[in-house]
């Protein structure tokens, strides 16, 4: 270690990239399931409909999150 | 993993044993080097394999004609498939040919996944690539067939490349990218959504007990039990929540294989 | 974190056994569901659908029977109480008849008894009156004739004045 070293961070900026990668599906994922809620309140009889929509909705954002994670593993 | 081996190492020199990839590409244990060779996970999904024939097998050549609670239980899920998933996006008439896939994918998905918290297995038969591939380029291949007997190929592409009602500058970007989306992103979505899932499951879960055991029994420092107690709590709930995922994983795996399929017909 | 080098992308290469094990798992998998599993379940599925339809279209005969042995009941009971007023009017009317005829016999004989009765009293009375005209003569000729004596003897006289006698008297009769 330097001297001119005052500080050291050992690791890998992939943690922090995909820490940045899931803000996206976080917000997205939250939102998916909120609509959801905020419209089986509204129709509830829709809901069965309505929750396969959600499920899908989910799969889709989560592979965005999904692709962040193995980012993380590939390029380390 | 570098971040917490990195914290791992600030707290003591000793053996806080982080999970790594590693354990998704375990060594082969028989029949070193050729196409059949075993490793600790294509085991597992051998035996996983086994059970679920044998649990099946057994409820269905008993089956009866009033089911006791087991029977009940697994009619109910094979109804849930049939009615919920399949006949929902697809409509009964249509469907039909397609139950016995979604079903086969969702049993076996659930099951393989489950093996990842079944105590002595711990580790999901679907944790390598291959397996999520290859139920991936079977919907791959069942929607490809779907679409050249149901719209004809070149109706299908055409539906598909270039969807109605689209100013044509913007397909100049939208070909490319809905080629990519039925040919590539469609089937590796499928595999990588289910292959991250149990890896990422899998890495949380032996994390928290890796962790819990390090601050318990092999750190220095008494001062972190209760830090391992909580540890442990997290390692619990994140059991259950891997036994959700399982769940979760498998409805949307075979969802999204029949909306694929269904996207091959014409409406 | 010794073996960096083998993770990453290899990861998500497949082995060449994990794709053979993963395949004969899946077609084995497959065949089962396909070929056993599912059309086991299936036919039992439709067996109990079957039996299910067969209770409710058994229960719907039965219902459908009751009905009918219902009606006929009904019908039957409608038609012995139809029977039993037209008996009982019939029976009323016959007594009615009985009865009238019963009394028009009864009437008839009454006035034949009483036209008899009536008859024989008047025979008895005109022989009584022959007789009695006879006797009476006789006896008035005889009583007379002691009272007159031979004044009287003279034949015209006698018949003159008996005629005369008789007819006052049953001037009186009458």
């Amino acid at each position: 270690m330097d001297l001119i070293t005052l500080a050291e961070v050992s690791g890998n900026l992939s943690t922090i990239g995909y820490g940045l990668a899931a803000i996206g599906p976080g917000i997205g994922i939250g939102i998916v399931f909120g609509k959801a809620i905020e419209s089986t309140a509204r129709q509830p009889e829709l809901g069965g409909r309505i929750q396969t929509l959600m499920w899908l909705g989910f799969g889709l954002i989560e592979i965005l999150a999904l692709l962040g994670f193995i980012a993380f593993f590939i390029m380390k | 993993m570098i971040g917490v081996s990195g914290v791992g190492i600030s707290l003591a020199a000793g053996s806080f044993q982080v999970p790594s990839v590693d354990e998704f590409m375990p060594p082969e244990i028989l029949f070193q080097g050729t196409p059949f060779a075993l490793n600790r996970i294509i085991i597992v999904r051998l035996i996983a394999t086994v059970v679920l024939l044998l649990m099946l097998g057994i409820t269905a050549a008993r089956a009866k004609l009033i089911p006791g609670r087991w029977q009940g239980a697994i009619e109910w899920l094979i109804e849930f498939i049939r009615d919920n998933i399949v006949y929902q996006v697809m409509g009964e008439l249509r469907g039909k040919q397609y139950v016995p896939m979604i079903t086969t994918l969702f049993m076996t998905i659930f099951v393989f996944n489950l093996c990842g918290i079944i105590p002595g297995l711990n580790i999901a038969a679907t944790a390598t690539i291959t397996m999520p591939l290859l139920f991936a380029l079977w919907a791959f291949a069942q929607y490809w067939v779907a679409a050249v007997k149901g719209k004809g190929l070149g109706k299908f592409l055409k539906d598909e490349l270039l969807p109605a009602g689209v100013p044509w500058p913007i397909y100049i970007i939208l070909v490319p990218m809905q080629l990519l989306d039925i040919v590539l992103i469609r089937p590796f979505s499928l595999t990588i959504r289910l292959f991250a899932n149990m890896i990422s499951g899998h890495i949380l879960v032996a994390l928290c007990f890796a962790a819990t055991q390090f601050f318990l029994i092999d750190a220095a420092n008494k001062a972190f039990i209760g830090l391992g107690a909580v540890t442990f709590v997290a390692g619990f709930v994140m059991t259950l929540f891997e036994a959700f995922v399982a769940a979760i994983q498998a409805f949307i795996f075979a969802t999204l294989s029949a909306v694929y399929i269904n996207l091959s017909y014409p409406e | 974190m010794r073996t960096e080098a083998a993770g990453g992308i290899q990861l998500f290469l497949p082995e060449t056994y994990d794709l053979v094990w993963s395949a004969i798992v899946l077609v084995i998998i497959a065949v089962f569901f396909y070929k056993f599993f599912l059309p086991k379940f299936q036919s039992v599925f439709d067996e109990r659908a079957k039996k299910i339809e067969g209770g409710i279209a058994n229960a719907e005969k039965t219902q459908k029977e009751a009905d009918e042995a219902k009606r006929k009941y009904e019908e039957q009971l409608n038609t012995a109480r139809v029977e039993a007023s037209k008996i009982r009017d019939d029976a009323r009317s016959e007594a009615s008849h009985i009865i009238g005829d019963a009394r028009t016999k009864a009437e008839g004989e009454a006035a034949q008894i009483t036209a008899n009765a009536q008859r024989s009293l008047q025979t008895q009375q005109q022989q009584a009156m022959v007789k009695l005209r006879g006797e009476v003569g006789t006896l008035a000729t005889a009583l007379a004739g002691k009272i007159l004596g031979s004044k009287l003897a003279d034949n015209s006289v006698q018949s003159t004045m008996l005629d005369q006698m008789i007819d006052d008297l049953s001037g009186d009769d009458r």
